[in-house]
């Protein structure tokens, strides 16, 4: 099932409401201005307004847009989903696009969970760079490749070089200290 | 100038833009990769460079990145590049019908003689306008940020509100820091790490490589579409430039005005060059079937705009996508601040950009007319391989800034943004060049209000400042005066009938 675009926008207003509360808090905490007209925490509050200001707009917006379209699925249930433009045909079909988004969504989690566990084992467990890195691209490149386990061996070599190769141009090179 | 050439044939500045172009090409042949990608990617490792070297790396990846989208938007219909739409219209159907080595060729000539065209506008317009540019103060210079971020948030395509707001959410990021002019910490809620504010690298490389893989790795997976690799030599003559000459003198102008102007960037001149290109023909009806003046048109235009968009980079520092914001970046990284001062702090660097930039579309004929088949072979490379390898690189990127991994958590943390602003349809370049522009923007302000005692009303009497205020308003009207004036035709129309 898709999520409503002014569903979307609604929780992207409360995101900004809440980063526009954030930036009236941290101004409420700096000086006056005293050397400069201006002052420190002119700006905040400027942008904070502003942000303010564009978050209602697109909060009316979205709520215009699901009133509408509550109203047309009231007008007429066979003509339901016409209104944001998708309109339901096949319902066989509309269940394979959900599952292979869902599939695709998946992988993205996946990524993104390698990459936090690959930081958090850099920074946090200081484990060393060059066994990390070989692990952290197999995973990935598992992960997205089609043929996954034939491919594993592949990736975990491509990371080993990978890793080495980085490992000696950044230390010898640039001075950059990987652990 | 002669020196900049100079300089830039010392074998280490050749050597590195002939390695950022011909790396350039290549990303911008594999569709999903940008030449912003590349440079936000490329930038840490120039940390240590010599300030001229940097730049011609970049600049080669720049020329690079908008040419390479041309040879994948051909052979497979999959423009490497979004500038490079354009050329799938006539591009693709010409490959079709067996033609792709000529529709490579009219691709590659049209890049360089935009390239060529556009150099000619860089290189005599910059020196005068940053000579102009010197009579500016800090009213001028607050006036012209806020018009630059105006224009790009509404030009940028979607909603001119989330343009609006993806700008002022840019600059309320850049915020949290030491306040250079009280000298105490701002919006760093008590953390240590805030006090020196989110950084530049980080950001970018959060926001655009994270975000995109992300995005490419939820993406489908699938075999990659055969290619059919041209075989024979590249056909064009001489007389292909007389046939096509007023087209790409056209195109590289409409290019060259495009790029000059924030926020519109390469896709919509190649566009807007391919649709005037069809409406002066002959024959229109040809567009879209394999027709040859169309690739012309629209790869004369992509490149032609690159020049026109470092044009306010270099002589006022004002950045008209996002690959100019992060090639101010890389200015700033090298202590060097753009702007009319940097043709007289470092000529080195200001027209070194305008050599490199001429010497970066001489060497992408060499390289795209010699290697096009095996760089096309090389677009084809499995997506797996790339992007576990461009998420090594981000990491490892952000963390040799300062060698440290608070930055490298807060590219997880701007990927993240970057990704939840694209799913709500938010444009991520006002929010890049917001987080740019807001320090310059803040400064200049505080300054000039220093200068005029707190007194807004002077601006009232600095006529460049006014015209830049108005020149933002008016783009901010524009859709509303065009909306009222399409309402009163269409009532016009509809009167008689009735």
């Amino acid at each position: 099932m898709r999520l409503h675009p002014a569903w979307v926008d609604l929780a992207l207003v409360l995101a900004v409401l809440a980063g526009a509360g954030l930036l009236f808090v941290g101004a409420s905490t700096l000086p006056p201005p005293r050397f400069e007209p201006m002052g420190s925490a002119a700006l905040p509050r400027i942008l904070g307004g502003v942000l303010v200001f564009f978050a209602m707009i697109i909060a009316i917006k979205a709520i215009v847009q699901l009133r509408y379209k509550q109203s047309s699925r009231h007008g007429s249930d066979e003509t339901d989903g016409a209104a944001d433009g998708s309109s339901v045909v096949n319902p066989a079909k509309d269940r394979d696009t959900d599952e292979s988004a869902l599939t695709g969504q998946l992988r993205g989690i996946c990524v993104f969970t390698c990459l936090i566990l690959y930081i958090v084992a850099l920074d946090i467990l200081q484990w060393p760079f060059i066994p990390v890195t070989a692990a952290f691209v197999t995973l990935v490149g598992t992960v997205l490749s089609p043929q996954r386990l034939q491919a594993m061996w592949k990736f975990a070599l491509f990371g080993l070089l990978l890793a080495a190769g980085l490992f000696l141009v950044m230390t010898r090179f640039l001075y950059v200290d990987l652990g | 100038m002669l020196d900049a050439f100079i300089t830039l044939f010392q074998i280490d500045n050749l050597l590195f833009l002939f390695l950022g172009t011909a790396l350039g090409i290549v990303v911008g042949a594999i569709p999903g990769l940008t030449a912003s990608m590349l440079i936000a990617l490329t930038l840490p490792l120039t940390f240590h460079m010599d300030s001229v070297n940097a730049i011609t790396l970049l600049i080669g990846q720049y020329v690079g990145g908008i040419s390479g989208g041309l040879i994948t938007a051909i052979l497979l219909r999959m423009p490497g590049t979004p500038a490079s739409i354009v050329t799938t219209f006539d591009g693709y159907p010409m490959a079709q019908k067996g033609q792709p080595e000529r529709a490579l060729a009219l691709g590659i000539m049209a890049s360089v003689v935009g390239g060529i065209i556009s150099w000619i506008f860089l290189a005599g317009m910059s020196p005068t306008l940053a000579r102009f540019a010197l009579q500016f103060g800090p009213w001028e210079y607050f006036a012209l940020v806020m018009m630059a971020l105006v224009m790009l948030a509404s030009l940028t395509q979607g909603s001119l509100v989330k343009g609006l707001m993806a700008a002022a959410l840019g600059m309320a990021f850049a915020l949290p820091g030491i306040d250079n002019s009280i000298g105490r910490a701002r919006l760093t809620f008590d953390m240590d790490a805030l006090l020196s504010g989110f950084g530049l690298l980080p950001v970018l490389i959060g926001a655009f490589a994270i975000s995109q893989i992300l995005r490419e790795s939820a993406a489908p997976i699938k075999a990659s579409a055969p290619i059919n690799l041209p075989k024979k030599n590249l056909p064009v003559q001489f007389k292909d430039l007389k046939t096509f000459g007023p087209n790409m003198l056209r195109s590289s102008v409409i290019g060259t005005w495009i790029g000059l102007l924030p926020g519109i960037g390469a896709n919509i001149a190649a566009l807007v060059s391919y649709t005037t290109t069809r409406q002066l023909s002959r024959s229109p009806e040809k567009f879209g079937t394999g027709h040859e003046p169309g690739v012309v048109a629209g790869e004369t235009a992509n490149n032609a705009s690159i020049g026109g968009a470092l044009i306010p980079l270099i002589t006022m520092g004002i950045p008209g996508s996002v690959t100019e914001a992060i090639l101010i970046g890389a200015l700033t990284i090298h202590s060097l601040q753009p702007g009319p001062l940097l043709f007289q702090n470092a000529p080195e660097v200001a027209y070194g950009i305008i050599a490199a930039y001429l010497v970066a579309n001489i060497i992408m004929l060499f390289l795209m007319w010699n290697a096009v088949r095996y760089i096309a072979a090389i677009s084809q490379v499995p997506r797996a391989w790339l992007l576990s390898t461009i998420l090594v690189f981000c990491v490892v990127g952000s963390y040799a800034v300062n060698n440290n991994f608070t930055d490298v958590w807060v590219m997880v943390a701007f990927g993240v943004i970057g990704l939840g602003l694209e799913l709500a349809r938010v444009p991520l370049g006002p929010f890049v060049i917001g987080f740019v522009l807001s320090p310059i923007a803040e400064e200049q302000l505080r300054g000039s209000l220093m200068m005029s005692d707190g007194n807004v009303a002077e601006i009232l009497a600095r006529p460049y400042a006014m015209s830049f205020l108005f020149v933002a308003l008016l783009t901010l009207l524009w859709p509303l005066i065009m909306g009222q004036l399409a309402r009163r035709r269409h009532n016009t129309h509809q009167e008689p009938s009735t």
